[in-house]
């Protein structure tokens, strides 16, 4: 492919990849680099393997071979994603101790007064809050077990409660530049502010949200009905016993309330979000245990540090220096020279094939990978479309794409795996065809609606 | 020492028609903790005991330990609700299939071993080779087994 690129002129790949780069054995190093890239891709698609350690196999593979030097690699780590991300697991691992999650959406059911639609119709749309601030997976993960909980009492399947929970995560996580690592990396990268997503990608989530759970009422909520005694039983669930520690849960909320005003100034105060977030770890880490002795911190601070992703981390680590390795040789600029040529450098037609395939391929394979390799392609489209700040709305339609595509099927996104887990060992189990035949005619429906409001509101 | 030597042999059983709640009844007014199930010529089909009904009304979401503390769910209904449901079920449907044991002959020893070795059950059901059921040994009575056979000076020491 690259090959078939430098014979049809592509000058720009072979001068920069010489320029930058000369492989081990006399090996072409566009070729080396390209072949890592995918070696890594489809083992990380075998599922055979940690991800965090074939990422990090190719990052060393990537300078061993010659392709980077080791300050070439550091430079194309993107500390600002893996900042926020840290930051933001450490919060979230503070934070699920308290009994938050437990308590909201006891209390939504409850507001729903018992009657079953009512009840899911609110514990999608906390799932979807939840999602957009904190990470996805421990939101479905917290939120399904009361789920269960609350179905059985309720005397109710609860297949269509786990289904609207994952598409709630999968949107509701769309909405800011925190709720998703896709969003995360493009805000990051692209020097997008939190801000600049409440102003263009929030808005039109409440859209697809409630067509969303208009049609998963046609297709289950129709149906729905649960006898006077099970409606009684759901009122008398007593959600102030889910607060495990109150001192905690203020401190947690006093937290969260800073670092999401912190990420709403940022852009304003010339700060970027990973500092805004690790300074609100800090300061959490050291409030959840001021008064206890340095043993007791030293210990809290440990185990606190045992629950954060390591895997996602290093995973991000290696998968940015194998991304910038690709980008140094030229492939990303060349496939992005194709692209355009596909599209005919029309604006609206790149904008909308980036919709489309990043939600096509987010179903099938991780969205991370893909958006991490996508980013460099779209900024190397900039200069033909007049500069960074014009191609904005393609950022817009990565984001929507790669975020939303997860919905398309069981295995689109971390937090349907994790609920289909959950499901099965709790003896609900998910079927794949089951959960996708339905999931993804709702995520094309999705990415119409997101095609819609692109094109009203950037394009035409 | 054989397992016949200690088992009790007159035992209660119940069919495979019975009813969670005629089983409930029956051990209940009894105080018994385990019923084998047999059928018409006396073939073991399984036992239950206190433990296979309880086991019944805790959902597996949370025998799973997702939610390792559930004090704001109200757990009386929830329990009672799945106790009336298991009520009416055929003794059949919720019994252990594969109730521990063992040959009249088998020595006290593995007898011991089988009982341990079977994490919700303190008894083991003893059969001959057609799976007739001969008697029932409980945890207790190797401990009273044991306790009867230690000569007294040994007692004392």
């Amino acid at each position: 492919m690259p090959e078939a690129g430098s014979q049809a002129g592509g000058e720009a790949l072979h001068a920069s990849a010489y320029a930058s780069a000369h492989a081990l054995f006399g090996l072409d190093p566009v070729w080396v680099a390209v072949s890592l890239l995918l070696v890594v891709y489809a083992a990380i698609m075998m599922e055979k393997f940690n991800r965090a350690v074939l990422s990090i196999l190719g990052a060393g593979l990537m300078i061993l071979s010659g392709v980077l030097t080791q300050e070439a690699a550091i430079r194309g780590i993107d500390f600002n994603t893996i900042g926020l991300l840290t930051g933001m697991m450490v919060i979230v691992a503070i934070s699920q101790k308290t009994g938050m999650f437990q308590y909201v959406a006891i209390r939504a059911a409850k507001a729903a007064g018992g009657r079953p639609w009512g009840i899911l119709v609110m514990l999608a749309i906390v799932t979807a809050v939840f999602s957009a601030f904190l990470d996805n997976v421990t939101t479905v993960l917290l939120i399904a077990p009361v789920t269960l909980l609350i179905t059985d009492a309720l005397g109710v399947n609860p297949y269509p409660f786990l289904f609207s929970q994952i598409l709630a995560s999968n949107i509701g996580g769309t909405a800011t530049l925190i709720g998703d690592p896709p969003n995360i990396m493009i805000g990051s990268q692209a020097r997008l502010s939190f801000y600049d997503f409440l102003l263009n990608l929030t808005p039109i989530i409440p859209v697809i949200m409630l067509v969303t759970l208009g049609l998963i009422w046609l297709l289950f909520g129709r149906s729905m009905r649960a006898t006077p005694e099970a409606q009684k039983l759901i009122m008398e669930f007593n959600e102030r016993e889910a607060i495990e520690d109150a001192a905690l849960l203020r401190k947690c909320l006093l937290v969260l309330a800073l670092v999401i005003g912190g990420f709403t100034a940022a852009h304003a105060l010339h700060l970027e979000p990973a500092t805004i977030a690790l300074f609100g770890a800090a300061l959490l880490l050291l409030l959840q245990t001021w008064g206890q002795d340095l043993h007791a911190k030293d210990k809290a601070f440990e185990g606190v540090m045992a629950e954060v992703e390591w895997t996602t981390i290093f995973f991000f680590v290696g998968l940015f220096v194998i991304v910038t390795g690709v980008e140094r040789v030229g492939v990303i600029a060349w496939l992005a020279h194709k692209t355009l040529a596909l599209t005919g450098g029309d604006f609206n037609a790149t904008a909308a094939a980036i919709l489309w395939i990043s939600a096509i391929a987010s179903a099938v394979i991780d969205n991370i990978p893909f958006v991490a390799t996508m980013i460099p392609l779209i900024q190397n489209m900039a200069p033909s479309f007049g500069g960074p700040e014009a191609i904005e709305p393609l950022w817009w339609a990565l984001a929507l794409g790669a975020c939303l595509g997860g919905n398309g099927s069981l295995i689109g996104a971390s937090a349907n795996l994790i609920v289909a887990g959950f499901a099965q060992r709790a003896g609900h189990p998910i079927g794949f065809l089951q959960f996708t035949r339905h999931a993804f005619a709702l995520m094309l429906v999705s990415i119409v609606i997101s095609h819609a409001y692109l094109y009203l509101r950037y394009l035409s | 020492m054989h397992a016949s030597r200690i088992m009790v042999r007159d035992v209660t059983t119940c069919g495979p028609e019975d009813t969670v709640a005629e089983v409930i009844a029956i051990l209940n007014e009894h105080s018994f903790r385990i019923l084998p199930v047999v059928d018409g010529d006396g073939r073991i089909l399984g036992a239950v005991n206190t433990l296979t009904l309880l086991s019944h009304i805790v959902p597996e979401y949370i025998m799973e330990g997702y939610l390792q503390s559930v004090p704001f769910a109200p757990d009386i209904g929830l329990l009672r609700k799945h106790y009336r449901e298991l009520l009416g079920k055929r003794i059949t449907d919720v019994m252990d299939e594969n109730p521990t044991t063992v040959r009249e002959d088998e020595s006290l020893l593995s007898v011991t071993a089988a009982m341990i070795r079977h994490d919700r059950f303190e008894y083991v059901l003893v059969a001959d080779e057609e799976r007739r059921l001969k008697g029932v040994i409980s945890s207790s009575d190797i401990l009273r087994a044991l306790d009867r056979f230690i000569p007294e000076d040994e007692c004392d020491a």
